[in-house]
């Protein structure tokens, strides 16, 4: 038995093949430039359905955070504890992702902390995932 | 006003409440039913609506019609998956009997405990729709993810401490040890909460309900009908649903909240008293998280007030300024899954609650569920 793999649909095969090749997107409405996330059929701002996916920096602002101690699918049961997260992104703002941190010990961050992606490899696909920001952000025109 | 046709509760019935599995909760769900057509003074035959919330360990209005031996109906309905639990299926028999759809609706929930069992499963389910979001991070086990996250947000963004979670349990433990269906009657102390294990931290076993398998019912008719019965009616004095912005148990607007304070508003604004003159409160305990978000959503006191508010549980406790959950909830007296916070609001409007009464209780407030499925009853007796 493998964890679980995440089957895409027509609305958000770009997000998991994204993700396979070490790039994070995320819809953005080409109409009235609200991102949202998990990806579906029209802007829940417009009603557009002019949504396209934009490749974002994966840097982003931890929002909540929970770490599971009982594994509800056995499958799981070898990570524990492990962490789930919602993570803000930076440069999409309205786009909160699910997904698990790694690389850090839970007591260590608080709601606000820095974070990057980094990709776990699933299946075909690959998980963003986010540990504690170590690149500083680049700054335009800084050099 | 909604004159004759205003909706009142006028009989409440429980079934026997088990802890084991394996048991068959039909006989269960009629119990429950005759007992509330009895306390309502009513028959069968009577009855021209049913309307229940589904789901494991239920059966649907008609198979319930059948085993009640209802010669018809004029309205029916199985109100599941994403309603205000239990309370959905009285809320939709309010809005029949108003409308004049049908005259005396029976509501009821019966629930196993399997269906509250999140642990056990060996297969791993397809991670499409919106699973492909959620299940490949590990967030399953229903929304206790959710909840862990929820309880974690807001002690971060409106401080607090977790001992104001703790009174929630705490407060269902004093009710229970009076109440004759209690299921988990021992007194706990604040240790015991904050030592509880964690189950996705910082949600605690003693955050979360208990499940059993039981039933319970409620008959709804119009207050015109009501004045011909023998027993006391309980007037619905306004109902509301809630979703939130981008309704969701995780990706919402509000995710610390859910559709609860959009919910109350709608609650109060039809209602004919205030906050302030609420006498009991019978707000929804699957998670402790939701409990306190209903008390701050519903105006008993300020959005991030609770641990100020609740002064050590004395408020919320017997002899308490605003007594909550006072048949222990479904922490204390086992997950029958929202409908029992509706009846226990009628019991003690009536003044049935023996040791546990609330004294001159005439205002009362119930709601069930969060997130994207909120729903809320005033409910009063003059």
């Amino acid at each position: 038995m493998s964890k679980p793999v995440p089957i895409p649909d027509a609305a958000s095969a770009f997000f998991w093949e994204g993700a396979a090749r070490g790039e994070l997107l995320v819809q953005m409405c080409a109409d009235c430039e609200s991102f949202q996330y998990p990806p579906t059929v029209v802007c829940e701002k417009c009603q557009s359905r002019d949504v396209r996916p934009v490749r974002v920096s994966g840097r982003g602002t931890l929002y909540a955070l929970t770490v599971m101690h009982q594994a509800f699918l056995p499958i799981f049961a070898e990570d524990l504890p492990f962490t789930i997260a919602l993570v803000d992104l930076d440069d999409a703002p309205g786009a909160r992702l699910l997904t698990n941190i790694v690389d850090a010990a839970p007591a260590g961050l608080a709601a606000g902390d820095p974070l990057e992606v980094v990709f776990e490899p699933r299946g075909d696909y690959a998980l963003p995932q986010f540990r504690p920001a170590r690149s500083q952000p680049e700054r335009g025109g800084a050099e | 006003m909604k004159g004759a046709r205003q909706a009142t509760v006028v009989g409440v019935g429980y079934s026997s409440v088990h802890r084991e599995i394996g048991v068959d909760t039909r006989p269960l769900v009629v119990d429950a039913c005759l007992g509330a057509l009895h306390d309502a003074g009513l028959t069968t035959s009577q009855i021209d609506a049913v309307f229940e919330y589904p789901g494991a360990g239920s059966q649907i209005a008609v198979n319930v019609q059948r085993l009640l031996g209802i010669p018809d109906l004029r309205a029916f309905g199985d109100l599941g998956g994403s309603g205000p639990s239990g309370l959905a299926a009285a809320m939709a028999a309010v809005a029949a009997v108003e409308s004049g759809v049908c005259d005396v609706a029976l509501v009821f929930r019966s629930v196993n405990r399997e269906w509250g069992q999140q642990s056990g499963r060996t297969e791993v389910p397809p991670a499409g729709n919106a699973a492909q979001f959620t299940l490949p991070y590990g967030d399953f086990g229903g929304i206790i993810p959710s909840i862990g996250m929820k309880k974690y947000r807001r002690l971060a963004e409106l401080g607090g401490s977790e001992e104001d979670y703790g009174h929630i349990t705490l407060n269902a433990r004093q009710w229970s040890a009076m109440y004759e269906r209690g299921v988990l009657t021992q007194p706990l102390t604040m240790d015991d909460y904050l030592s509880s294990r964690f189950i996705a931290e910082p949600l605690r076993l003693l955050d979360c309900d208990y499940p059993v398998t039981g039933a319970c019912a409620a008959i709804i008719t119009t207050a015109e009908r009501a004045r011909d019965l023998a027993g006391a009616a309980v007037t619905v004095d306004s109902v509301a649903f809630g979703t939130g912005s981008r309704p969701d148990w995780t990706f919402s607007d509000d995710f610390v909240f859910g559709g609860t304070i959009g919910c109350a508003q709608h609650l109060w604004a039809t209602s004919s008293v205030t906050p302030a003159e609420v006498d009991v409160a019978e707000l929804y305990d699957g998670f402790t998280h939701i409990t306190i978000s209903w008390v701050e959503a519903l105006g008993l006191c300020g959005i991030g007030e609770f641990g100020d508010w609740v002064d050590g549980g004395k408020r919320i406790g017997p002899g308490g300024a605003l007594p909550l959950n006072t048949n222990g909830g479904q922490l204390a007296s086992g997950r029958l899954h929202g409908l029992s916070f509706l009846t226990e609001a009628v019991q003690q409007l009536r003044g049935d609650c023996g040791p546990r009464q609330v004294p001159g209780a005439r205002v009362a407030v119930v709601a069930n569920a969060h997130g994207p499925q909120c729903g809320a009853m005033v409910l009063t007796r003059t």
